[in-house]
């Protein structure tokens, strides 16, 4: 009896299981996309802005418009609060239990790095992480999205060194894997004209009071001075400099840094500060895509404030679905990676021309921006990394 | 009766991974590393009345103590791993436990946020050892020739140290022990009157406590197989509290409860993005207002599933909870929650 009933149910146990489907998160109408990302904790604006303002904004255009080769897109995002442990619980349910065919643009090196072998252990294609630690380098199944932190300090000291001809840098620069990573590489990069930091402070996450490194910074007399912060302490450090009538140094922002909340909280401080900035002005650009995604935002969600994040998010849903047309009525997660791989100076009307090489990288420049009244103003084209 | 609900419980836990879809089997998983780390700080909180907001610290110490082991002496036996584990948080409960003898309520509440925080600067600026803000990737685990590659296999190691944690819990509650931290509970003044030895009992639910945290940390470094001092913000500890409070202070089976559905609260609110901590705390007050004495006392009073919920064998239906006066406090003691007693 026992042996009958347990025969049963396992019958009904593989009766009840889906069939096969071609490829997981590909339907006959849909596609699945979905993401781990900070909806609550230190970084909950940007990530709202990169998801549902951004990708979520680009799709929703695509899908009003018919979707790819007759699929509409649909995303799935869950909250991780910039919590490793929650980020991998997340990815899984997303693999396991929403069957995604693809996670987009999550935030933050722990929680993606966390993510990261499960993903490739289970060939899901990784798209456009949203963070600047090389580590995402050169994987078969991630498609970097942010200019990672070693490309954009060769930039920048390839520029201020090479172009503009300074030579004592300094640098105040957050105390984690985001700043250290770029202490690094500017120690690198300096080395290459035979210079070298004449002092670099280190910030504690979440700190604000940065009175004691600024001093210590002014008297080391740099020329240039770089920030490698988050906006709260960043304006803190440049309204502390204001305070103490430091004015013979040139301050300069990272890529991540180089946003409009940053201005706003600095305000008049941020006069005449420099930066290597990864986007276009959201607001002002001229360029035909930046135009484009003011039109939508405004179309869609015309209460939300066109941002860098928004646009790095709309472009991240642009880009995906330029791979996935390329791949076909035939979208698996190999045919997309194929289809990422074949993109040769694609025009986004945002970005420069993107072609991907084996490095999967799709963002490896800057420009770089001066503050003139309250914004970012273009000094130069667009710098390059190689 | 009671044979029969706790066999059913094995063979549902047993079976778990045949039936469920893999995401739940790792999610169970979480709920048991989860149930381990709630039921310690039950030990502290719910029995001796000491607050804790710097159990995340525990168990950070726990986690990175069996990752370091498993990397750095991978010869090591998964079981020595983690008791070694368990034994270096509950030394570090020791140092923290004997100058928190003469802290109650808040400052003792204060003391061990800042714990806490102390915990995640120290992995922060140990960064040879934990690798710092990069964060650390924990190897599978190996039992003898099996590697602990999957979930399921996860879930079984996970399965087996939560019930001999639980049953070891159970037979600390019911001893000398586990009389005498109840007793500190109610007046520390009677129990000393009774030949309590206060400052030993105080100690040993700290040592006792941070000891289970710290096992849980290194089941929860195997589970999650990755490391970041960000995995540990006060906010976690904020969550084992609330475990204890929604699942009922001073029982074990509360804890199991609770941990259950925190971590499946948070889980299944994670979908509502940035409407999740408003949600998850309209629950939690919700649940404080309607049921004080946690689920495990609001089970008891349902006279239907009073003879079978575990540890409630011996009570009447309706006997436990609120009887008012039974819980004469310190002054200046946290929160003001009715409790019922242990799991007689």
């Amino acid at each position: 009896m026992i042996t009958r009933a347990m025969l049963l149910l396992l019958l009904a146990v593989t009766l009840s299981a889906p069939p096969v489907a071609a490829q997981q998160g590909v339907g006959e109408t849909e596609i699945v996309l979905g993401g781990s990302n900070s909806f609550s904790g230190p970084l909950a604006f940007t990530g709202e802005q990169i998801t549902k303002f951004g990708v979520d904004l680009y799709l929703r255009v695509v899908n009003d418009a018919g979707g790819i080769h007759g699929r509409k897109i649909r995303t799935v995002y869950y909250d991780d609060g910039y919590r490793p442990q929650n980020a991998v619980a997340n990815t899984k349910k997303l693999v396991e239990q929403d069957r995604v065919f693809a996670i987009i643009i999550p935030q933050g090196s722990p929680p993606v790095v966390a993510t990261l072998e499960y993903l490739e252990e289970n060939k899901v294609p990784l798209l456009f992480p949203y963070q600047s630690s090389p580590v995402t380098r050169a994987r078969r199944y991630v498609f970097q999205g942010m200019t990672l932190s070693d490309r954009s300090s060769k930039m920048m000291i390839d520029y201020l060194a090479g172009q503009r001809k300074y030579k004592k840098f300094a640098v105040l620069y957050q105390d984690d894997e985001y700043g250290k990573s770029f202490l690094t590489a500017f120690e690198k990069d300096l080395g290459r004209f035979g210079l070298k930091l004449v002092a670099a402070e280190s910030v504690k996450r979440e700190v604000t009071d940065v009175s004691a490194q600024i001093a210590k910074l002014q008297a080391a007399k740099p020329e240039v001075t770089f920030l490698v912060l988050v906006p709260g302490p960043a304006a803190q450090a440049l309204r502390e400099r204001q305070k103490i009538g430091w004015t013979d140094t040139l301050m300069v922002s990272t890529g991540p840094l180089t946003d409009e909340r940053y201005l706003a909280l600095a305000t008049d401080a941020a006069e005449g500060v420099e930066g290597l900035s990864l986007w276009p002005d959201p607001v002002i650009s001229d360029l035909p895509g930046v135009r484009l995604y003011r039109e939508h935002m405004q179309r869609y969600f015309p209460k939300n404030e066109p941002n860098r994040y928004s646009l790095a998010g709309y472009f991240a849903g642009m880009l995906f679905v330029e791979g996935a047309k390329r791949a076909g009525r035939n979208l698996t997660r190999e045919s997309l990676i194929a289809a990422l791989e074949s993109v040769k100076g694609f025009e986004s009307g945002i970005l420069p021309p993107l072609t991907i090489g084996p490095d999967h990288e799709t963002q490896k420049q800057g420009l770089w921006v001066r503050v003139e009244k309250g914004r970012f103003k273009p000094l130069t084209d667009w710098l390059k990394s190689e | 009766m009671r044979g029969a609900a706790i066999a059913t419980g094995a063979v549902v836990v047993l079976g778990w991974p045949w039936a469920a879809p893999r995401y739940f089997v790792f999610l169970a998983s979480l709920i048991v590393v989860n149930s381990i780390v709630a039921i310690g700080l039950n030990l502290l909180s719910g029995y001796t009345n000491q607050l804790s907001f710097g159990h995340a610290g525990f168990l950070a110490i726990g986690a990175y103590t069996a990752a370091i082991l498993a990397i750095r002496a991978s010869w090591l036996p998964l079981p020595a791993t983690l008791l070694a584990a368990g034994l270096g948080t509950a030394a570090v409960g020791l140092a923290l436990g004997v100058p928190c003898l003469r802290l109650e309520g808040l400052y003792l509440a204060m003391a061990t946020l800042a714990f806490g925080f102390v915990v995640v600067e120290a992995i922060l600026n140990l960064d040879w050892l934990t690798r710092g803000n990069d964060g650390l990737h924990v190897p599978p685990g190996h039992l003898g020739p099996w590697a602990l590659a999957t979930d399921t296999a996860r879930y079984y190691l996970v399965v087996v140290v939560g019930a001999l944690l639980v049953a070891a819990a159970r037979n600390i509650t019911r001893t000398r022990t586990g009389r005498a931290l109840l007793a500190v509970r109610e007046s520390e003044i009677a129990a000393q009157a009774s030949g309590v030895h206060l400052a030993a009992y105080k100690t040993l639910a700290f040592v006792v406590s941070a000891f289970y945290t710290g096992v849980a940390g290194g089941l929860f470094a195997l589970v999650v197989g990755f490391l970041s001092p960000d995995s540990f913000d006060v906010f976690l500890s904020v969550d084992f509290v609330a475990m204890i409070i929604v699942g009922g202070l001073g029982s074990i089976f509360g804890s199991v409860v609770g941990a259950a559905v925190i971590t499946t609260l948070n889980d299944s609110l994670a979908g509502f993005q940035n409407y999740r901590p408003l949600i998850f705390g309209a629950i939690l007050i919700a649940s404080m207002l309607f049921m004080p004495g946690g689920i495990a006392s609001a089970l008891r009073r349902l006279p239907l599933l009073a003879s079978q919920t575990p540890g409630s064998a011996s009570r009447t239906p309706g006997s436990a909870p609120r009887t008012p006066g039974s819980a004469p406090r310190t002054p200046g003691s946290a929160p003001r929650t009715p409790r019922q007693g242990d799991d007689r």
